[in-house]
């Protein structure tokens, strides 16, 4: 699909799948979130000035196997793209992300982000992480981060030291990390719910 | 006066390594304890295995608290039960706001009495009541726990919560550590007037200058994990001037 110069695409796919391929015009924007689906998003700016936001949350249980895909070109210079993928991961789930970032020679004075964080919350479950950039132009400001890593033991022991057993003081911290996804979201309606769905869990 | 919290010979260790070789306490209702002593002597495995610290490991010996077996409770509900710490290094949890954090942490200990649930409203006005105690600005409520809080407001948001839950019994691990006088006397301050006949403190530090303000009925010196001197106020003083050698 096309986003024609000056438009702005944003949608929200909850629990969809998610299979986009876009072309940028000049001056175009993109916002894109997915919660709790597998996607595979391919971006390309081929006009000046684009924005391009991918936010991807995956909240995965069991046997879950979710596979999240970005592939992000900046052809042309003067545009931003931001990617924040989150992944938590409990039981025996899997997860993977690939991020494919490219900065063409001509594109310069461009300015993307790729953050990629993970939480597992079992010994089972397994992320797997592939970010990959290719930058050929050198006036740009890129910046990528990739980590795994577990709930922090001392913030369970201080919830628990108030009384939160430990159960609940696994789902506030989880529910912290999902946030800023959350957050990031436009449409104060959809993130009032989805935000509301996880604190739910909680009261 | 009744026995809060009996300590019958405890040893602790972590990683293998004992810290705790033996440390015998009681405490009654309406007291105040200090215990002092050098560093590494065990002051903070203390406060850590009481509340139910995972990384430390109790390998013999007994508490009690109201006649109920401290070390088989999980660390929650021993905070429900009463135990409240004070935290030498309070632990920021950055997404979670201190109203939603204090208010599961209310909510939890009235379930564990057998009470209902605060409203929203009746829970804010609780905030309110208990912030004036510490002089804590009402931003902090949106705030994340202790996210960005200069050392002085994390130690006053510790009395604060203490304030919000009160324990029968307070432990307040170095509290003085870190903070400027008059952080140090608005702490101080809120402590003293959280006391009443039938709660207990046991005041951690390594310095005199906290017991100025929150004066003890006991000073126990804690050296090589055990209690090697027990005496007044004045004992306070005598450490100050002396220093620990010779424990």
């Amino acid at each position: 699909m096309k986003v024609s110069k000056g438009d702005i695409f944003e949608r929200v796919f909850i629990r969809e799948e998610v299979h986009l391929q876009i072309e940028q015009e000049a001056g175009s924007k993109v916002k894109i979130h997915v919660i709790n689906a597998p996607f595979s998003i391919t971006v390309n700016q081929l006009g000046e000035g684009c924005q391009t936001e991918i936010y991807g949350l995956e909240n995965l249980h069991g046997e879950e196997n979710v596979t999240a895909e970005t592939h992000v070109t900046h052809s042309v210079g003067g545009g931003t793209s931001n990617q924040l993928i989150k992944f938590v991961l409990a039981d025996n789930a899997r997860g993977r992300f690939i991020g494919d970032l490219k900065i063409a020679q001509d594109a310069q004075e461009t300015e993307a982000h790729q953050t990629n964080r993970n939480l597992l919350l079992s010994e089972t479950a397994e992320m797997r992480t592939q970010p990959q950039l290719e930058i050929y132009a050198d006036d740009v400001k890129a910046t990528h981060g990739a980590s795994t890593g577990q709930l922090d033991e001392s913030a369970l022991f201080y919830m628990q030291q108030r009384g939160i057993d430990k159960q609940k003081a696994r789902q506030l911290l989880v529910n912290a990390f999902m946030k800023d996804v959350i957050n990031s979201i436009s449409d104060e309606r959809v993130r009032e719910e989805l935000l509301n769905t996880i604190d739910g869990v909680v009261e | 006066m009744k026995p809060l919290l009996e300590i019958k010979d405890l040893h602790a260790s972590i990683g293998g390594k004992e810290i705790l070789k033996g440390v015998n306490l009681v405490i009654n209702e309406g007291e105040v304890h200090a215990i002092m002593g050098p560093n590494g002597a065990g002051k903070s495995t203390l406060s850590a295995v009481l509340t139910g610290n995972p990384a430390y490991e109790v390998t013999s010996g007994e508490v009690w608290l109201k006649g109920e077996n401290l070390l088989e409770m999980a660390p929650e509900v021993r905070a429900r039960a009463g135990v409240f710490l004070s935290f030498q290094y309070p632990v920021e949890i950055p997404g979670v706001s201190m109203t939603n954090f204090m208010r599961t942490a209310i909510n939890e200990k009235r379930k564990y009495e057998g009470k209902e649930p605060l409203s929203a409203k009746e829970f804010l006005s609780l905030m309110r009541e208990k912030k004036k105690l510490l002089e804590l600005p009402d931003k902090l409520n949106n705030r994340s726990v202790n996210e960005g809080f200069s050392g002085g407001e994390k130690k006053k948001n510790e009395i604060f919560q203490m304030a919000m839950l009160e324990p029968c019994l307070a432990i307040l691990d170095e509290t003085d550590s870190g903070l400027d006088i008059d952080a140090l006397r608005i702490v101080a301050e809120g402590v003293n007037r959280l006391k009443t006949p039938e709660n207990a403190s046991i005041v951690i530090t390594h310095y005199q200058r906290l017991l100025d303000y929150i004066v003890p009925d006991f000073v126990h010196v804690l050296a090589d994990g055990k209690i090697v001197k027990t005496g007044d106020k004045t004992l306070a003083l005598e450490l100050e001037e002396k220093g620990y050698e010779g424990f």
